[in-house]
């Protein structure tokens, strides 16, 4: 009894993995994932893959460099009296992050390789913002939240355009982060972030411009 | 036009590639409605005519099904025959047949054709080399003239990056089945040096039957025009073979690991030219050490790093007991 529940496991796996035959020549021979759930969808073909691949590697740089800028921002302004804010912040991109690396893993997406770039930018970017004071941290939130939040808008529209039934769960995902984004942004403009714009030094146009222009931020991130 | 199809068609019955499939009244009735769209182009060369033959083909098998329930017919037509043809023309009906379902996917059957000749030319390489001259015996092999070679415009390379494609995708099936067996329970999880140093025997071990002509073909594969193929099969080895080890890291140890396991599988690929030993023990003695060594030196790293954290900590605590012993720290 015990041998036909193992063969009918066996053989219930075998139709819940998403092997498509015909495919094998163009892409690899072995599953997209390993598990029958998985917010992405088994790609179709090669260039469905690349498109995939592209979006989760630019979201996770971005939640990865997002985390760094915070755990810089908490390295300076830690122990004032905006730290639980920033680190209630940072807590969620954390957890954004982890999602993004369970979804990177089972769809094995190559991380990108400017990761430890990311990793000294982001903190150098959080940490100097911090200096400037607590409206400078703000500032920097809003200006990164900003960008942030278009360009998971422009994934979101690019996904709907070509298949809102089919990316049901990762348009969910993605929506659910940017609200989170939005949140941040919001949080930032709260807490006094508008004051830095009246000083002559304006950091969050530079914060801006560091993403700026979205195209070529997102074809760096995506290396 | 009409001269060439009936003569091409005249050939194939006469090499039983898939002429059993047409009776004669269906196909008579779409060969007039296969007329108008097979205008191809003027197809001079032979490796051209081959090429609008097996298109010929398709687009007949395509307009015989929608003339009439020919497939079925001629599928079983088929069938009866294969018993006294090879396997690969039932193979071919079947092919075709699928093919056909699809919507105009000409690149799809040629592409299952060269699939077809190179799988053949492999036998002749220890003969022939990788070259090809062991492409031409493969297509005489499946009854296509010799001159077919001249379909492949690159020659030995698409043979060789041919079969290790087959290699790695051979290698993905039972790395595959290995985790779908310990995802049952039927089998236990392998240490991870363990998995690699098996993986990596597997594949290499393909390489046994043709390891004389070895060389040849890795010095095609370093060919100019070669290497980016080469070398996107080899990262999809390198990252198929963690992904079953169990990896999911998603930082920059995703290319640490995969450096280390693409230095480890060329190296030994090398030594195995060279091995003289009985079933090439040593270059699996040479595998084991080297991938000891990366599991020494992964370990080493940690323990450096842990070690250098406990001496900053150490540090920190000496600086802070100083400071407080010289009273910076009292407030005044």
């Amino acid at each position: 009894m015990q041998r036909s529940a193992y063969v009918a496991l066996h053989e219930w796996s075998q139709k819940a993995f998403p092997v498509i035959v015909r495919q094998r020549a163009k892409s690899r021979g072995s599953p997209w994932s390993s598990r029958c759930y998985s917010v992405v969808p088994p790609a179709l073909d090669s260039e469905e893959k690349e498109m995939l691949d592209r979006i989760l590697r630019v979201d996770h740089a971005g939640e990865y460099g997002a985390s760094r800028i915070y755990a810089g921002q908490m390295a300076v302004l830690g122990r004032s009296s905006t730290g639980p804010l920033i680190q209630e912040m940072w807590d969620q991109e954390k957890k954004h992050l982890e999602k993004f690396n369970e979804i990177l893993a089972e769809s094995r997406v190559r991380p990108t390789a400017l990761l430890p770039l990311w990793n000294v930018a982001g903190y150098l970017l959080g940490a100097s913002t911090a200096l400037l004071g607590k409206e400078g941290a703000m500032a920097c939130t809003v200006a990164v939240e900003e960008s942030i939040s278009e360009h998971y808008n422009s994934q979101i529209r690019a996904l709907m355009e070509k298949d809102p039934e089919r990316y049901t769960e990762l348009l969910k995902v993605i929506k659910e982060f940017r609200d989170d984004e939005m949140d941040h942004h919001d949080t930032g403009l709260e807490h006094d972030a508008e004051s830095v714009s009246n000083n002559n030094f304006m950091p969050q146009y530079s914060v801006q411009y560091t993403f700026f222009p979205p195209d070529l931020g997102t074809w760096i991130l995506a290396t | 036009m009409a001269a060439l199809l009936r003569a091409v068609r005249a050939g194939r019955a006469l090499r039983g590639l898939g002429s059993s499939k047409y009776g004669p009244p269906p196909a008579a009735a779409s060969f007039d409605l296969v007329a108008a769209p097979a205008a191809k182009p003027e197809c001079v060369s032979v490796k051209r005519g081959f090429r609008c033959a097996a298109l010929m083909l398709q687009d007949e098998s395509k307009s015989n099904k929608h003339v009439g329930q020919d497939p079925t017919a001629g599928t079983t037509q088929g069938e009866s025959t294969s018993n006294t043809h090879a396997d690969e023309s039932t193979r071919a009906n079947s092919s075709f047949q699928d093919e056909s379902e699809e919507q105009g996917e000409e690149y799809e059957t040629e592409e299952q054709l060269q699939g077809r000749i190179l799988a053949a030319a492999l036998e002749f390489v220890p003969q022939h080399g990788w070259t090809a001259e062991a492409i031409a015996a493969g297509a005489e092999t499946l009854g296509l003239s010799s001159a077919s070679a001249g379909m492949f415009n690159n020659g030995a390379g698409d043979l060789v990056l041919h079969f290790v494609a087959q290699c790695n995708s051979q290698l993905a099936d039972i790395l595959a089945e290995q985790h779908k067996q310990v995802q049952l329970g039927q089998a236990e999880p392998k240490k991870t040096a363990d998995f690699l140093r098996d993986a990596v025997e597997t594949r290499l071990r393909m390489h046994v039957p043709y390891i004389e002509t070895w060389p040849q073909a890795m010095s095609i594969l370093l060919l100019p025009h070669n290497i980016p193929e080469a070398l996107k099969h080899l990262s999809t080895l390198v990252d198929d073979i963690w992904y079953y080890a169990g990896d999911r890291s998603t930082d920059m140890n995703w290319y640490r690991k995969r450096a280390a396991l693409t230095g480890i599988y060329n190296t030994t690929e090398l030594v195995m030219l060279q091995d003289s030993s009985p079933d090439f023990q040593d270059t699996w003695i040479f595998l084991d050490n080297r991938i000891q060594d990366a599991v020494n030196m992964a370990t080493s790293a940690k323990q450096l790093q842990s070690t250098g954290e406990a001496v900053v900590q150490g540090l920190m605590g000496a600086a802070l007991t100083l400071k407080n012993l010289s009273g910076m720290n009292q407030r005044r």
